[in-house]
């Protein structure tokens, strides 16, 4: 085992967090793809603190911060959902385009 | 006294000039309520003073060496532009000769500017001639010779555009102005090609450089052609008359100045400017050339005109054609006298013309007739301006053309032949005028034709006398050749030829050969009385070109240089209105946009680490 292949699966999650946040309609998945994304740097963060920082592990006390703050922004993001849901019956993300040129 | 006359002769262009200025507040714009008239009486008085200091003048300087005076204008870096202005007989003679005439045309505009109420605006051009003409007989110096051929231009627009109201009048005095310009234009290069030269724009050091000059003469041709288109322009000669024809829808008195002494001023540079012209032997003949199409030409169109006016002007330009030729064979004296009692004859023969056309409204000769009953004096006067322009002795231009024709008859005998020609046609065309006017039946425009008033009869009779007395005065300051050195066979030529010209035209015209006369060919009639169609070979030429010329650049900057920078703006906000589609309101794509904003900026700072194995990867 080797820190390239955490950082390398990181790296893959996130990408695909990425295709899912740019790429999803429903504005659900989107935040899903947040918490993909999030939970890739998580996983980043905790390859260091064990490979490079045994001792201090100082990335595990970073990743316990990252996986509170998601969960407060997870709250925060559908609460946005639902609250758009309300006025426009919708959750496409295709359809809040209103804000253009 | 003679001294102080001597030392003030340069206030006699300023008497005009001041004339000039005090006619203006007669304009009808400025003194509403008491008429124009003062503004001719002002300027007569003004006139009068300049005859009479000219008059005295020119006793007192009579046999007395030349004398100049020096008036600094501008000192810059490297060039003084001095006045300089010769005292001599000739330019004080010339400027008695100026001032007179227009005395006499200004108590003559009394008679036949009565009906007008534009005596402002005509007395202080008439002054402003006047300033000018004088200021170009005292000066010496070529620059400011062309400065005052300038003015005068500018003068005969105004002068000709004086009753603005009329088209013909709108057209004939923009062409005076262009074609005399043009003429101008290629003066200037002459007058500015001409001081590396010499170093000079004095005349009398001209003459002196001239005489010793080794110059390359392509250039000196090139100068000396530069130097003749002004007089060329101002002369009618030819292709520039055309607006000598056209100028003719001006007021008549003025038209007495400019047919003898406005158009003479050309030939009054030409003459000063004769030493550099004689260097080279192609301008002389270029200088012959035009004088003999333009006398030819001119005599031939004047035959062939029904408009009184327009047949003297015609003879205008054949007379100003005679003195290019004079001065083109380096015959100064006898251009200087030629022009002398070219003015007088031309003065009175338009005068007469004149009254005539006051009171029988028409110009067209073949609606007058039988006038010479009932107007002996204008008759009168007509035939002595006729005798005087005509080689007629001892009226004075036999002396002048006598004179002309001895000094061609060694070198240039067929010159004599255009002359005696010329003389010919010019006596044909005048006896015709005089035959349609003066005799035949009275028509129904002449039917009742009173004499005028005084006013224009005595400045006519005045004119008369001075024609006849002419060659008295000639004798008596010994300017004319003695009976022993006479050349008898060109006298008599001369002689004979202004009679055949006569006594021809007066058996055609005045016997009962059907009128109008139709030639054989009525397209060289047409050609002749519609000038050989000079306005179309202008239109044709020239004009067509500049036009086309002035269009295309016209469509050059409003299309491509406008349109160049037009198409910047264009390119702006077709590039806002095309771009900001990139803000299509889609967060999903904002995000993308960051995201690869920033994998950009990445692959950019770390390009050095890895970016060349990347490619040696591909490749």
């Amino acid at each position: 085992m080797q820190l390239q292949y955490f950082l390398l699966l990181a790296a893959a999650l996130f990408c695909i967090g990425i295709y899912g946040l740019i790429t999803s309609r429903s504005a659900v998945r989107v935040l899903m793809s947040i918490e993909l994304l999030l939970n890739a740097v998580n996983l980043n963060l905790m390859a260091f603190s064990n490979y490079l920082d045994s001792t201090m592990i100082k990335g595990q006390v970073f990743t316990v911060f990252v996986i509170t703050v998601a969960a407060a922004e997870a709250a925060v993001g559908l609460a946005i959902v639902l609250a758009i849901y309300r006025n426009r019956d919708t959750v496409d993300m295709e359809q809040f385009n209103l804000l253009k040129w | 006294m003679a001294q102080f006359l001597l030392e003030t002769v340069w206030l006699v262009p300023c008497y005009a000039l001041i004339g000039g200025l005090l006619a203006l507040p007669w304009s009808p714009g400025i003194i509403r309520r008491t008429g124009p008239r003062p503004a001719g009486y002002v300027n007569l008085v003004m006139t009068f003073l300049a005859v009479l200091h000219s008059a005295l003048a020119l006793i007192y300087i009579w046999n007395q060496p030349a004398r100049e005076l020096f008036i600094p204008w501008l000192s810059t870096a490297g060039l003084n532009l001095t006045i300089e202005i010769e005292i001599s007989s000739v330019s004080i003679g010339a400027m008695l000769v100026i001032c007179s005439l227009n005395f006499l045309a200004q108590i003559y505009a009394i008679g036949y500017m009565e009906m007008d109420w534009g005596w402002g605006r005509f007395y202080s051009l008439l002054g402003l001639f006047e300033a000018g003409l004088c200021a170009l007989a005292l000066c010496n110096n070529l620059f400011f010779s062309y400065a005052i051929l300038e003015f005068l231009t500018l003068g005969t627009y105004l002068l000709v555009g004086l009753w603005f109201s009329q088209p013909l009048v709108v057209t004939g005095a923009r062409d005076a102005f262009l074609t005399k310009r043009i003429g101008d234009l290629f003066l200037l290069m002459g007058v500015l090609a001409i001081f590396p030269l010499t170093g000079t724009w004095n005349y009398t050091e001209i003459a002196e450089w001239a005489t010793t000059a080794k110059v390359d003469p392509t250039l000196i041709t090139l100068v000396g052609l530069g130097l003749i288109a002004g007089p060329m322009g101002k002369c009618a000669q030819f292709p520039l008359h055309l607006w000598l024809d056209e100028a003719m829808e001006g007021p008549i008195p003025s038209t007495i100045l400019r047919n003898s002494v406005v158009v003479a001023s050309g030939a009054w540079v030409l003459i000063k400017l004769q030493p550099i012209f004689s260097l080279s032997p192609l301008v002389s003949t270029v200088m012959v050339g035009i004088g003999v199409l333009t006398a030819v030409g001119g005599s031939l169109i004047a035959i062939a005109q029904i408009d009184i006016k327009r047949c003297l002007s015609y003879s205008v330009s054949t007379y100003m054609g005679l003195v290019f030729i004079a001065v083109g064979t380096q015959q100064d004296e006898a251009a200087l006298l030629l022009v002398l009692t070219h003015a007088l004859s031309a003065a009175l023969l338009v005068m007469s013309t004149g009254t005539v056309i006051w009171n029988s409204i028409t110009q067209n000769v073949t609606q007058l007739g039988g006038l010479w009953s009932r107007r002996p004096i204008s008759g009168i006067a007509y035939i002595t301006g006729t005798l005087g322009l005509i080689g007629f002795p001892p009226l004075g231009s036999f002396w002048a053309l006598l004179k002309l024709a001895d000094g061609l008859w060694a070198t240039k005998p067929w010159l004599v032949g255009i002359i005696i020609t010329v003389n010919a046609l010019t006596a044909f065309s005048l006896t015709r005028e005089f035959c349609l006017i003066f005799g035949g039946k009275a028509k129904q425009m002449s039917e009742r034709s009173p004499e005028v008033g005084w006013q224009m009869v005595l400045p006519m009779v005045i004119l008369f006398a001075f024609n006849l007395h002419l060659p008295l005065v000639l004798q008596t300051m010994s300017l004319l050749p003695s009976w022993a050195e006479l050349n008898k066979d060109i006298a008599l030529l001369l002689i004979w030829s202004s009679v055949f010209g006569c006594s021809l035209s007066g058996i055609i015209y005045l016997s009962n050969i059907p009128k109008p006369i139709r030639l054989p060919i009525p397209a060289l009639q047409n050609l002749f009385a519609y000038d050989f169609y000079t306005p179309k070979l202008y239109r044709m030429s020239v004009v067509l070109s500049v036009d086309l010329i002035s269009k295309l650049a016209d469509i050059l900057d409003r299309f491509v240089v406008d349109g160049i920078v037009n198409l910047v703006g264009l390119a702006s906000i077709g590039g806002g209105e095309g771009l900001k589609y990139s803000t299509n309101g889609q967060t999903q794509f904002y995000a993308f946009t960051v995201l690869l904003g920033v994998g950009m900026l990445g692959m950019a700072v770390t390009w050095q680490y890895w970016g060349d194995q990347f490619l040696s990867l591909i490749f």
